[in-house]
């Protein structure tokens, strides 16, 4: 994961880039006007799921509720479910994983992220989690 | 043919005389039981594996359950997969195309499902049952089931079934050498013998894994009677000239248990029990064409029946006469959701004649009734000579399939 941050990104507010987290295992980035947000799966869930080979992309102009299912990913004979934490419309597709589906595995809180929803409700980020607040829920889950 | 025990002879007399409505409470109240078991008395793959997809969007979360069911003769492939690389298409029909009969008997008319697990492409007919079992995720590991069902196998004397490494089951080939861990569902007396025998493969696994619940389900080869052209079935003379996005087959010589149905459903039934204890004797509940009266279980149905879940679907791939010497041309077609996205046609030193007719983008391959007059339209201005060579082609590698009856 890249933790240099640019020049340019210091002068804006903390919240603006930093990951939320999801149960499911799915983190949002806002953008700096905080009107979209960039979702993907957290590297625990792509060391879960294994070895991505098939990448299933949402239409763009797809409308989504919080907890609908935005894509899924092929990985072991398996069909996963890839659900967005907030409603709003998809706007953007990473076309990238369409070529390269190893790019989820690669850099999955990077290159490998999935798609870009337009958001219709600010609420739905309410209740996310830090990232150290989801590093401590997924030792929780190891430990039980 | 899955035979009814007296027990659930007398709850179908018992349904037989209520009504509708008493039916559905019953059905919902089982759905939240923590272990559940159903047996499909149907032989329709798409109402089977609707009846599937219905169980894990509609069983309580933390339920865990049974489900098996057969098939009549189906090719059933991966919901990222392609139909034109995996299966022959030619052979699915033969009312429709003139298939040479085989000695002994093929299948007859077998259908195309695209399932909606991963995975890759499997035979069904009569000799096969499958099994499914739905869990919570945190239940949830790949080989936990398929290690249940060689349990269930070895307890009927076959010892030379394992899980191997891609969770598929195998029966190890050769001769018998040491004994080894009788719990060890991973390693047989035959494996370490068997260096240069491929194992046969008895059972193949594919998995779903939503936000609530995870399936797995598998095949089970018990006495198959199409083992010979099930070959013939899954090469498709298209192979050499797609290259495709999604997900690829891997092959593996099959073989049969030689084990009746009966003898199967009970052993799988008693190694179920005994990884999930109910507080009565697990009983299973039949399920059939009754439950298309679910609309959730009718969508689905309808759904996979559809020619735009089966075709549509296929992710990306280009075809290509690149490697097909005894044609004097480079065409190359890209097919984008089912469709074609572009293309060109150029001499083999690389020269470009044609492009894709803009008329001709978002043509289906599967509404294609024709690729003699398709090709004519694809290509404006080409030579009819090399349109026809073109055309011939196409009707191999992708065939036209299901026009004559179906929606």
């Amino acid at each position: 994961m890249n933790t240099k941050v640019p020049a340019a990104m210091l002068a804006r507010s903390f919240t603006s880039w930093e990951k939320k987290y999801t149960q499911d295992h799915e983190w949002i980035e806002l953008s700096s006007d905080g009107k979209t947000g960039t979702i993907g799966i957290s590297t625990y869930a792509a060391t879960a799921l294994g070895d991505v080979v098939y990448v299933e992309l949402p239409q763009i102009d797809t409308e989504l509720g919080a907890g609908d299912a935005l894509g899924a990913v092929e990985s072991v004979k398996s069909a996963s479910d890839i659900l967005t934490p907030v409603s709003g419309k998809v706007v953007k597709v990473n076309e990238v994983l369409e070529e390269t589906p190893a790019t989820i595995n690669k850099s999955p809180e990077g290159d490998g992220w999935i798609a870009q929803i337009e958001i219709a409700d600010e609420g739905d980020m309410n209740g996310l989690m830090s990232a150290s607040e989801y590093k401590d829920f997924t030792e929780k889950a190891e430990g039980d | 043919m899955i035979t009814l025990n007296r027990a659930c002879t007398r709850a179908r007399a018992h349904r037989q005389v209520t009504t509708r409505r008493w039916l559905s409470q019953s059905r919902l109240d089982r759905l939240a039981e923590p272990v559940q078991f159903y047996i499909s008395t149907s032989r329709d793959p798409y109402l089977n594996l609707s009846i599937e997809h219905y169980l894990l969007q509609n069983s309580a979360p933390e339920s865990t359950i049974l489900f098996l069911y057969v098939n009549r003769p189906s090719i059933i492939i991966g919901r990222n997969q392609n139909p034109w690389l995996e299966v022959n298409l030619a052979l699915l029909n033969p009312v429709s195309n003139d298939t040479p009969e085989t000695e002994p008997p093929g299948p007859g008319i077998v259908d195309l499902v695209r399932r909606r697990s991963g995975g890759g492409t499997v035979f069904h007919d009569e000799g096969n049952v499958n099994w499914t079992v739905i869990c919570p995720p945190k239940e949830f590991t790949r080989d936990k089931h398929a290690e249940m069902v060689v349990r269930a196998l070895r307890s009927c004397g076959i010892e030379r079934s394992r899980v191997n490494e891609r969770h598929d089951i195998v029966l190890d080939q050769g001769t018998r050498g040491a004994d080894t861990e009788l719990e060890d569902t991973h390693v047989t007396p035959y494996t370490r013998q068997a260096a240069g025998v491929r194992p046969l493969k008895v059972s193949g696994s594919a998995y779903k894994l939503t936000r609530q619940r995870a399936l797995h389900h598998g095949t089970c080869l018990l006495a198959s009677p199409n083992l010979h052209i099930i070959p013939d079935y899954l090469h498709s003379p298209a192979k050499p000239y797609i290259t495709a996005r999604g997900v690829e087959s891997v092959s593996s010589p099959v073989g049969n248990i030689m084990l009746a149905n009966e003898r199967y459903i009970d052993a799988i039934r008693v190694k179920f029990a005994e990884m999930y204890p109910a507080t009565n004797p697990i009983e299973h509940v039949e399920v059939g064409e009754d439950w298309l009266d679910l609309d959730p279980v009718r969508q689905g149905y309808e759904e996979l029946k559809s020619r735009d879940w089966t075709f549509v679907q296929t992710p990306q791939f280009t075809i290509s006469t690149k490697a097909e010497p005894s044609i004097n041309l480079d065409m190359e077609l890209t097919v984008r959701n089912g469709a074609l996205s572009g293309g060109t046609l150029c001499r083999r030193n690389g020269e470009k004649i044609l492009d894709l007719s803009e008329q001709l983008q978002g043509q289906r391959v599967q509404d294609v009734d024709s690729w003699s007059v398709t090709v004519s339209n694809m290509f404006e201005g080409i030579a009819t000579a090399e349109a026809r060579t073109l055309a011939a082609w196409l009707d191999t590698m992708l065939p036209v399939y299901g026009r004559h009856n179906s929606k």
